[in-house]
């Protein structure tokens, strides 16, 4: 009996040792997609509500947009839709998850809409097509003319599902523009539409910066008639100002934590950066140099600042710590380097340099290294601001000498215009979520 | 003059300095300690290592015997189809034929000298010599028919290599993968696995975060069709565990047989993705 079970021992090891020992080794270090296949079906009527083609129409524009922005996917081609597209199967188990394969898809929205009484109600889901599970669903409930922003944040719910972070669709882009023949403040969404004038000050209107905390801004005016700093909240309208010493208030930008400012002041002749308190009192000198030290841009830590000087000759992108005041630089091609923004991950930062009688638009990380250029081409681009999540850029671009604000992926693909024509629009900065 | 010599070579000695012997001993041996101890584990020496080179192929997709018809490819026995012998006879033929002749007439003409005696003699021999003569001349012939037709087969072969040849710089690639060497038994059954795996992975740049990996367990019977998958180790990243989990759902079923019951430890990484 020992020896049988002894046999029966060796023998189950025997065939584990052989079993592990078959088993191929593969190592695949890159996906054979790079894109995700997306079907997004048409936004259907639920029971017993009236049809609007228009809500369902203008949903899908906006939805695909934003997506094809985020250059996540790879949409499937609505003409090729079976019958299931034309189902409104808001549950995993309404839905012929055969049919969708066979258009070889991977993710699918589908979506509901509801008008009762002047009330529209949108149900979202989206689904996982090979697993046969749903990814997320949402409830929306709003007002006629909340379609858009319905689309914007369900886009932002997609990227959460998919990525771990939300998208910044449903956030704002406050810029400048001279529609009106003077450059004043204005406020639109991040595809260029609801554009609104926030600011009547008839004058030069300069370089806004969000709060990372309210929902106000600050920005440069010389209403009064020298380039002061103020503050503005934006759903109250209400408007200070925020530094008015003599001389130069300009480039200010909220510190992460929004209690401090940063921003260059010219009160002793020369232009330094200086940090101010949110009650314009100042904290603190942060440069002491006979060179110009202009556009602050904080490390998401808030312990670091990147700016320019021309201490050296031509202005370049230096950083300064906010503790121990040490500058070092950052910069060295070029002959014209600009408008530093830090992005709000901390891994990189990206500026506008002169070349070739051109702007255009590099990334660096704060070490020095993979200094790289992000846009090529016709236009000066300048006047860079990250998305909160840091997967995009805004910019100016005078393309064809019609300065216009842009928006593309932080690695320079997907460019696109957002703002309209002849408005001459600069100075664009994103807000946080919103 | 023998003793003026060593004279000389005494003085010679004399002029130099006492020790001087020793320390051209200990020179030497210094010298020759320099490259003992140089090739001693005492001075390790940075190994160059070459940079791995890769290659890309963008442009064919799998197939399951992408070596068939190559003309590069190792012969296996079922090449010599090419038979297509009547053809090359006719135009070889006749070369070898006005090289026979002269040898032949000088045998021929001395035949009329000899006594009468003998006619029925060198009747005989004279059949004998010609039928000789007549299998010599069948004999070249076919052996020239055969070296005319083994050149055009080799003219074709090289016609045809010339035509669809694929240079592939990677002279011990695996046997079956597609810029290799391989026979017509085609690609190797691994090889096929993690391309068709790969191709139904979809995972996006814009998702990366960190460098995620993942180490997956598949096991596929012999008709390919996975039997179960376990994850060895997850990345952490949900995202990409997802994507991997969507992978495998769709590679349940391989497109072709495999060799074997097959295990597989697949490592999923974006090396190469965010390389790029």
């Amino acid at each position: 009996m020992k020896y049988f079970k002894a046999f029966i021992v060796c023998i189950a090891l025997l065939g584990w040792f052989s079993n592990v020992a078959s088993a191929a080794r593969i190592e695949i270090s890159a996906p054979g997609e790079k894109t995700i296949p997306l079907a997004i079906t048409r936004l259907l009527p639920m029971p017993g509500t009236t049809v609007s083609s228009a809500v369902a129409v203008e949903f899908q524009q906006v939805l695909l947009s934003d997506l094809e922005l985020s250059g996540l996917f790879d949409m499937v081609d609505s003409a090729a839709f079976l019958s299931d597209a034309n189902k409104l199967g808001l549950r995993s188990n309404e839905i012929d998850f055969y049919q969708w394969r066979l258009l070889a898809t991977d993710a699918l929205i589908k979506g509901g809409y509801k008008i009762d009484s002047g009330r529209l109600t949108v149900e979202l889901r989206l689904f996982d097509v090979v697993t046969r599970r749903l990814l997320s669903g949402r409830r929306y409930v709003g007002k006629l003319t909340d379609v858009r922003k319905i689309a914007h944040k369900f886009a932002d719910q997609i990227m959460l599902s998919l990525t771990g972070e939300k998208g910044p669709f449903a956030t704002k882009i406050a810029y400048i523009s001279k529609r009106t023949g003077r450059k004043e403040l204005n406020l639109m969404d991040v595809d260029g539409h609801n554009s609104v004038r926030l600011t009547a000050h008839k004058t030069i209107v300069l370089n806004p910066d969000f709060s990372p905390t309210r929902k106000e801004l600050i920005f440069t005016s010389y209403r009064n008639g020298n380039p002061d700093l103020f503050r503005k909240e934006i759903y109250t309208g209400r408007e200070s100002r925020l530094s008015l010493k003599q001389g130069l208030n300009i480039g200010g930008r909220y510190s992460p934590d929004g209690r401090e400012v940063a921003l260059t002041l010219s009160k002793d002749k020369n232009s330094e950066l200086y940090l101010i308190g949110t009650d314009g009192t100042i904290h603190q000198r942060l440069t002491n140099h006979w060179g110009i030290d202009v556009d602050p841009s904080w490390n998401p830590e808030g312990d670091k600042i990147a700016f320019v000087s021309d201490r050296r000759g031509n202005p370049h992108i230096f950083i300064v710590d906010v503790h121990s005041l040490e500058v070092t630089r950052l910069t060295h091609a070029g002959k014209y380097n600009a408008t530093p923004a830090w992005s709000p991950k901390g891994d990189k930062i990206v500026y506008a340099r002169l070349d070739k009688g051109v702007f255009n638009l590099f990334t660096i990380r704060p070490d020095g290294s993979e200094d790289r250029q992000i846009t090529f081409g016709a236009g000066n681009k300048e006047h860079p601001r990250w998305s909160p999540d840091g997967r995009f850029l805004v910019y100016s671009n005078d393309l064809n000498k019609d300065k216009s604000i842009w928006i593309m992926r932080a690695d320079g693909t997907g460019g696109r215009r957002i703002s309209a024509a002849t408005a001459r629009d600069s100075h664009p900065a994103w807000s946080g979520r919103w | 003059m023998e003793s003026s010599r060593k004279q000389r070579w005494q003085q010679l000695i004399s002029m130099i300095e006492p020790g001087f012997k020793r320390m051209l001993v200990i020179s030497v041996a210094l010298h020759l300690l320099v490259p003992i101890l140089y090739y001693t584990p005492l001075f390790p020496q940075a190994k160059i290592d070459k940079p791995p080179v890769y290659r890309v192929n963008l442009v064919n997709k799998i197939v399951e015997n992408p070596q068939a018809g190559r003309p590069e490819a190792v012969v296996v026995k079922k090449k010599p189809k090419v038979k297509p012998k009547p053809k090359v006879k006719p135009k070889v033929k006749v070369k070898p034929k006005p090289k026979l002749k002269p040898k032949v007439k000088p045998k021929v003409k001395p035949k009329p000298v000899p006594v009468k005696a003998k006619p029925v003699v060198s009747q005989v021999q004279k059949n004998k010599q010609l039928s000789t003569i007549e299998k010599m001349k069948a004999k070249l012939e076919r052996e020239a028919a055969a070296e005319a037709q083994k050149q055009k087969i080799e003219a074709l072969k090289a016609a045809l290599a010339a035509d669809s040849k694929i240079d592939s710089p990677v002279k011990d690639a695996p046997v079956g993968m597609l810029d290799g060497t391989g026979d017509e038994a085609g690609i190797s059954a691994i090889a096929a696995v993690r391309e068709f795996i790969q191709q139904q992975w979809s995972f996006s740049e814009y998702q990366a975060f960190g460098s995620p990996e993942a180490e997956v367990k598949l096991v596929y019977n012999q008709v390919g069709t996975m039997l179960h998958y376990t994850f060895v180790t997850k990345s952490g990243n949900d995202q990409f565990d997802k994507s991997l989990i969507r992978a495998i759902v769709k590679s349940k079923q391989l497109p072709q047989d495999l060799p074997r019951a097959m295990d597989f430890e697949i490592i999923f990484n974006l090396k190469d993705m965010l390389d790029q």
